[in-house]
């Protein structure tokens, strides 16, 4: 590493930005901070799939392993023919005739249950692009400069080495089978075995006797090595041995020799029931051990063909019932290729749908106003009474399920509208006790801006979001359903495969489209996934996958592309942070092999390690999109069309006034390019409310309407105009009513009235503010007789109140005293106190073992003698035996049948005294009936103190 | 960019009728689009599945329905919904009937997925028999009508091409020797008889009796015609001895009062669906004769028995003939998979446009009540409500007022109520036509009004249907089925036929206002308006101080 370049190591801090956190003092610490695990995990995640190919290969290799070792490993041996290799890598559909070795003997129909389960990106890679061994060559300079560049790889061609950190990682190991599906080396396989099998082994593999157990080793290995004298080897093996080496060859390599019992016939129908061969990070070796019944045996001992093979060491123990297939063998079986299929050239994105770009930004911009006009109706939907929070967080599913209907989308669609207003900060919950989610003061700013802008900072903010409305409706780990605006949506990754998704559209010519499947398998193929998070997912659908069909979807949606392609909006949108996609077969032409010694120019950054924009970035590219995207919105009108059939059409989308105005005025029929609305008495009065009166309703649609407005419309406001107000409504507290005009008038004239705040609603009605109470009170002082009326207009005689309580029922005598006890208790009551006087008052044995007693002379035999059990004599006081002594009590009374006087503490520490005949006595607790309590109770005996045996009459 | 069609988000086409290309559009649409109204400036097309279905029927594809949105469409389409409309025409012709040497009739799949999935539901397996291949099965004959029923429901229709029986042959021929086949209706005889079976939707007035004429005449076998009543079989025969070679004795009328049946019979829907004892007794009338061909008159009424029997006739050519494929009960679907698709149609303004329908000029009369009146109003019963409002003195005033105003054009007056328009006849001293008057009676009423010698007739909702008035210059509602949209459709139908000398006819609501009688009249207004009539509201006073001055 001291002896690259700073533009190198420039390379190195780009790749892998996490090492430069903190910067490290020196390059010592950079090398050791580049080797942790956690680092080395993170780099390796971020290959591309032939990259990472390469490296696996590399871990299964020598170490250091030349350049053309590792190529070998990649296309297989040179020495090979080309067709089987070629079909190998054109059809895996194929795999008998995967390698020579296997070639031999093309059992199609028992191989072909083995045949590639991989996921469709392989397949389809296969498909579409058949990586002969001349673009393995070509793309493999590329990879190891990448690993190189990377810090994963170093040395010079002839001796790379993987650096340690990543051979761990990457190389096969009992518990995390390699994705190459090699087992262990001969060397790893053997190192626990005896010297004398290793003996047996090299006898039977026909090898000279060595005592040296590493010698023994070297020549095991270097014959499985050496194609020829393996070759010979193997034709002379049994026809189901060579089955089960079929089986294993493409990995899991691991075969379980436990569990069945058949011999020939269970390895038959193990190969007809063909474990899944997981080229990819496949499960633990259990699931191998439970998938593969074929080389399955007796524990008599393994079947001749199986131990025609484990003698030779073509198949070695690895563990008490598992054999494994040493690395060189399957190399050998495989014709020294590593992978199955390797992919040095990324699927391509076809087939490509050329359309016209004008077609594209058109349908795109449509998009985009719609996505305009679906935020701003659903913000103000939610202005007033918007949606209350739950308290876990997020918006409930009714609410979704409510929003959707209103905006007539999908639910997961009205997710992702919300969650973009969210996202673009123009939406939030109002932080209130009663938390509801309503607009912010930012979407009053948006709601002035210019179309274009708005669409950019929705655009802008949708880019970066992590958050995935795509998760809505799902459940989490523990099973709970995700809100939206709930927690637990970010992911990380969300950004990163959504730029990637968009820069990979922008790779194709202006206007040209694909299947979202061939873009899903670019972006496998550029990020294969490690470890246990995609192993599990069916093909297609592991998190990236997932979340680049969203990516498509939404950009879709937003109008960021157009009928699947990327719109110029779109296209400035991501900005110029997106380089022109070099094709990595061109690119490894113009790069000379030598040339891999070289730190790769900028332009071969892997694309996807495009670093997230900036902030002022962001603000450039989406101000360069608004740009683009201005022209191609449709202008706001300020005319609309007035039908007779109460209707108005506007035929675009409308001034922001107008459509104020006239969204009151009317209800909004049908959206889309145009709105249709409907003027209905209810709209009308609607609009009048507001204030407005019929004339100025008749100004407003007279000057925007293009054509004269039509007369039943005309009609219809001046008649809701006519009605409207007919009928007045307003609230009083009380009011005075005289038959008498002039002595309202007189009333109302009066300055002393003014508090009561009194209004003529008739000539013989006013109305008051205050309640009937003080209004009599007031009229009275100011010297009237008024009389209070009731609500049916009767006059009220006033009397002195006389306040009742609601009903209430007398009190129940409280006696002094307890009540006298009835005949049951009584009988109850005597007879546990009979009992208790048993306790207290039985004559009880001496603990200590007497002559003849066989239940205390069983129980404690030795015990007993030197430590005799303080005598239980006056009553009241608690036996004390020792637990031993207790429990051997116990027992014996349980076997007797016979009662036994114990001290009992409870577990409020309350002692007492109880006689009870044990029934049981195990588990730390002694059930018996108990006298005293007349019932069969259980007591844990360290409860008990002590125990004593009853004298033999006291029952 | 400029095109003069809007596509809506809920599958609505807005077309605005004075861009250039609006011609050139509503041809391009109207083969897959159902005008739905058509007020002055912007006409509303919407997009329903049967619509696009009826398309394919036609022999339209896809991609002709997507050029014409595209091309047409002043803001880009919703790619959904292109697609949408590309995947719903996919689904007519998946499944098709077809006649089968040894098996008689069969249904047969080019996607054999369709198939397993109709298979598979419980509704078309008892009309299904055994299996045929991997993509035919069996259908029983007698299920031809139920099996397309219920695969429209699926849906999946299915395209009928086992063909029709022939028929009893009988020769007809159109003597058109004093009048001629309007343009319009020789395309929809074309279109008809092209497509086998289907209806012809031509608006009142625009001679849909001569339509069935001519595909009589294209068929020349026995014919069933079903019309709604009595006066209108009456009408059909007068019609048919006139414009055709038939003569009178082989035309008979199968209705209450008369049973003949022969080679062209003339039915009423009521006497068919006359059920006693739970059997319907006219039954056999379908199995009489070897009919050629089924006409039926005013499809939109057809009673729901009638569907049954049609379900059973599929081997028939059936020529459904109706103003609107609206119906009051939504079963326009069974009209699609049990008659067929609709083959031919024409908007009433362009026929009016044509010169073969009046133009007509509708206005609303609104009445004050008295104060006693809207008093009682106040205080009636729901379900009296709309009987009292509609039956005011004031309207009674107001309609007189109105008979006075047109005094010598051929005026009449319609209405719901009987006491109503009893009153009404009194008042003005004509005869009233009700459910009551023999059907010698109303013709010999109608002959006098027609010659003229009858100026104002007052008639119940039994002329609704199927009379022809051509002299009618003035029609006066005064009280209507409630808001029922058709009813306005047929009595507006009234006063279209072309008027000797082209004057302008006058279609008059008398409503009181601020009554549900209003509300019922906005219904029936709108569904006027939506035509493209314009219309008029007027105050009762108004007019009236007209008259005065």
């Amino acid at each position: 590493m001291r002896g690259r370049p700073d533009s190198a190591l420039e390379l190195l801090l780009r790749a892998r930005p996490e090492l430069l956190n903190p910067v490290p003092n020196n390059l010592t610490q950079l090398a050791t901070r580049a080797g942790t695990r956690a680092s080395v995990v993170r780099a390796v995640e971020r290959l591309d799939r032939f990259a990472l190919q390469v490296a696996e290969a590399l871990a299964v290799a020598p170490d250091p392993c030349p350049y053309e070792t590792l190529r070998d490993l990649l296309t297989g041996d040179p020495g090979t023919p080309p067709e089987p290799s070629h079909g190998a890598n054109a059809a895996p559909h194929a795999p008998p005739a995967l390698s020579p070795g296997a070639g031999e003997h093309p059992d199609a129909s028992s191989q072909s249950g083995t045949g590639p389960a991989e996921d469709p990106t392989n397949n389809a890679a296969a498909r579409s692009a058949t990586a002969s061994p001349d673009d393995i060559h070509a793309a493999l300079p590329h990879a190891v400069a990448t690993l190189r560049r990377q810090a994963l790889v170093w040395g010079g061609d002839d001796w790379l080495r993987l650096i340690r950190t990543a051979r761990e990682l990457l190389a096969p190991a009992a518990t995390r089978p390699s994705p190459t599906g090699l087992g262990p080396t001969v060397a790893e396989a053997t190192a626990g075995m005896s010297p004398g099998r290793l003996q047996e082994v090299i006898a039977a593999a026909g090898l000279p006797a060595t005592h040296d157990p590493v010698t023994a080793v070297a020549s095991l290995t270097s014959l499985f090595s050496d194609r020829t004298r393996m070759a010979a080897l193997l034709d002379q093996a049994p026809p189901q041995a060579r089955a089960v080496l079929r089986k294993l060859m493409w990995g899991p390599p691991y075969g379980s020799v436990s569990a069945a019992t058949a011999e020939t016939a269970a390895a038959e129908n193990g190969v007809g029931q063909a474990p899944h061969p997981d080229p990819g990070p496949a499960g633990a070796p259990q699931r191998h051990a439970t998938a593969q019944g074929e080389p399955a045996h007796a524990a008599s001992g393994p079947a001749p063909h199986l131990r025609w093979l484990l003698a030779r060491g073509l198949l070695l123990p690895a563990g008490p019932r598992n054999v494994v297939l040493p690395r060189e063998v399957a190399l050998h079986l495989r014709g020294g290729r590593a992978h199955r299929t390797a992919e040095p050239v990324p699927p391509p994105l076809a087939p490509l749908t050329e359309g016209r770009t004008q077609v594209v930004d058109s349908a795109a911009a449509g998009q985009a106003y719609t996505a305009l006009a679906t935020v701003e109706e659903l913000l103000a939907e939610w202005q007033s009474g918007g949606p209350a929070v739950l308290r876990a967080g997020g918006l409930s599913v009714r609410d979704l399920k409510r929003t959707a209907g209103a905006l007539d989308v999908t639910e997961s669609m009205a997710a992702f509208w919300i969650e973009l207003a969210y996202a673009a900060g123009l939406l939030a919950s109002d932080g209130e006790a009663d938390e509801r989610f309503a607009p912010t003061p930012a979407y009053d700013e948006w709601l002035r801006q210019p179309d274009e802008q708005r669409w950019a900072r929705l655009a802008t903010a949708w880019l970066v979001a992590t958050r995935t409305p795509g998760l809505v409706g799902g459940r989490d780990a523990k099973g709970r359903t995700l809100a939206a605006l709930g927690p637990d949506l970010d992911r990380g990754a969300a950004p990163e495969v959504r730029r990637r998704v968009l820069g990979l559209l922008a790779s194709l010519p202006a206007g040209g489209a694909v299947p979202a499947d061939a873009l899903l398998a670019r972006l496998a193929w550029e990020r294969p996934l490690r470890g246990a998070a995609g192993a599990d997912a069916p093909p297609g659908d592991d998190p990236r996958s997932r979340l680049a069909r969203w990516a498509l979807a939404e950009a879709e949606e937003l109008g960021v592309t157009g009928r699947g392609a990327l719109a110029a909006h779109g296209r400035a949108l991501i900005g110029p942070s997106a380089p022109p996609e070099p094709t990595p077969t061109a690119e490894a032409l113009t790069e000379h092999p030598d040339s891999a010694e070289q730190p790769d120019s900028a332009e071969h950054a892997s694309p996807t390690e495009q670093a997230a924009p900036t902030p002022a970035e962001l603000a450039a590219s989406g101000a360069a999109a608004a740009r683009l995207l201005a022209p191609l919105l449709p202008q706001p009108l300020d005319r609309v069309l007035l039908q007779a059939d109460l209707t108005a059409v506007a035929p675009g989308p409308l001034e922001r006034h107008l459509a104020d105005v006239l969204g009151v005025l009317a209800d909004v029929e049908s959206k889309g390019g145009a709105t249709v609305y409907r003027f209905t008495p209810t709209s009308v009065r609607r609009a009048l409310d507001t204030g407005c009166t019929a004339a100025d309703l008749h100004a407003f649609l007279a000057e925007h309407s293009r054509t004269p407005v039509p007369q039943p419309l005309a009609y219809l406001i001046d008649d809701v105009g006519r009605r409207h107000g007919q009928l007045r409504v307003g609230a009083a507290s009380g009011y005075v009513r005289c038959d008498d005009d002039a002595l309202l008038a007189e009333i109302l004239a009066d300055r002393r009235s003014s508090g009561l705040r009194l209004r003529r609603l008739a000539p013989t009605v006013l109305a008051a503010q205050a309640d009937p109470a003080v209004l009599l009170e007031r009229l009275r002082e100011m010297g009237y007789a008024p009389a209070a009326e009731s609500a049916e207009g009767d006059v009220l005689i006033t009397r002195a109140d006389a306040y009742r309580t609601p009903p209430r029922s007398a009190p129940t005598p409280v006696p002094d005293g307890p009540p006298v006890p009835d005949e049951t208790l009584l009988h109850a009551a005597v007879r546990a106190i009979r009992a208790g006087d048993l306790a207290a008052t039985a004559a009880h044995r001496p603990a200590a073992p007497s002559g003849g007693d066989k239940a205390a002379a069983d129980a404690a035999p030795g015990a007993a003698g030197d430590r005799p059990a303080p005598p239980a004599t006056g009553a009241g006081r608690l036996p004390r035996t020792t637990s031993a002594e207790t429990l051997a009590t116990m027992q014996a009374a349980a076997l007797t049948g016979s009662a036994v006087w114990i001290g009992y503490v409870n577990a409020d520490g309350a002692a007492s005294q109880r006689v009870i005949a044990p029934v049981r006595v195990e588990g730390g607790f002694v059930t018996g009936y108990d006298h005293t309590a007349d019932e069969v109770r259980t007591y844990p005996l360290h409860r008990i103190t002590g125990v004593a045996e009853l004298a033999d009459d006291a029952l | 960019m400029n095109g003069p069609l809007i596509v809506q988000s809920d599958k609505t086409l807005l077309l605005e009728v004075d861009h250039d290309q609006a011609g050139a559009c509503r041809r391009a649409i109207a083969p897959f689009a159902e005008l739905e109204r058509a007020p002055e400036h912007m006409h509303t097309y919407r997009v329903t599945p049967l619509g696009l279905w009826n398309a394919r029927a036609a022999g339209h594809d896809a991609e002709q329905v997507v050029d014409a949105l595209v091309e047409f469409s002043r803001y880009p389409v919703p790619h959904a919904l292109l697609v949408d409309v590309a995947e719903t025409m996919a689904r007519y012709g998946r499944l098709r009937l077809l006649k089968h040497p040894t098996h008689g009739l069969v249904l047969e799949s080019s996607d054999r997925p369709v198939l397993e999935e109709v298979l598979r539901s419980k509704k078309v397996q008892p009309l299904v028999g055994a299996r045929v291949d991997e993509d035919t099965v069996v259908v029983h004959l007698s299920e031809r009508g139920q099996i397309k029923r219920t695969l429209l429901k699926l849906g999946w229709p299915a395209e009928d091409l086992a063909g029709y029986v022939d028929g009893e042959a009988h020769a007809i021929e159109l003597d058109e020797s004093e009048w001629s086949l309007r343009p319009y209706q020789k395309q929809a005889v074309e279109g008809f008889w092209h497509g086998g079976s289907g209806v012809v939707v031509l608006p009142c007035g625009a001679g849909k009796t001569l339509v069935g004429a001519g595909a009589m005449a294209e068929a020349k076998a026995t014919t069933l015609i079903l019309v709604t009543n009595t006066v209108s079989a009456r009408q059909w025969k007068h019609e048919l001895v006139r414009r055709t070679s038939l003569t009178e004795d082989e035309i008979g009328e199968y209705s209450g009062t008369k049973k003949e049946i022969r080679p062209v019979t003339i039915a009423t829907y009521q006497v068919l669906t006359t059920r006693r004892k739970g059997v319907y007794p006219h039954l056999e009338l379908f199995d009489s004769r070897d009919w050629g061909l089924i006409v039926y008159d005013e499809v939109h009424l057809l009673p729901a028995p009638v569907f049954k029997f049609t379900a059973d006739l599929q081997a028939r050519r059936r020529l459904g003939l109706t103003a609107t494929l609206v119906r009051e009960d939504g079963r326009e679907s069974d009209v699609f998979s049990l008659i067929g698709p609709k083959r031919f149609d024409a908007p009433w303004k362009e026929i009016e446009a044509q010169g073969y329908i009046a133009p007509a000029d509708c206005v609303e009369v609104r009445v004050d009540l008295t104060d006693s009146e809207r008093l009682t109003y106040a205080t009636a019963e729901a379900e009296e409500k709309y009987r009292y409002c509609a039956t005011t003195d004031s309207k009674r005033r107001i309609t007189e007022a109105l008979v006075k105003r047109h005094q010598g054009e051929q005026t009449l007056v319609i209405g719901q109520y009987i006491d109503q328009l009893d009153e009404l006849g009194e008042h003005l001293g004509t005869p009233v036509i009700k459910g009551e008057t023999t059907n010698a009676q109303r013709e010999r009423l109608f002959d006098a009004f027609r010659a003229g010698e009858l100026s104002v007739l007052v008639v119940s909702k039994v002329a609704n249907f199927s009379i022809d008035l051509p002299e009618a210059t003035v029609a006066i509602q005064v009280s209507g089925t409630f808001g029922s949209r058709q009813e306005e459709a047929q009595r507006l139908g009234r006063v279209l036929r072309p008027k000797a000398d082209g004057h302008e006819a006058r279609f008059y609501s008398v409503v009181a206002r601020d009554t549900i009688d209003q509300d019922f009249a906005a219904h029936r207004q709108r569904f006027l308006a939506e035509q493209g009539y314009a219309y008029r509201i007027v105050d009762a006073s108004e007019l009236l101080a007209d008259e005065d001055a």
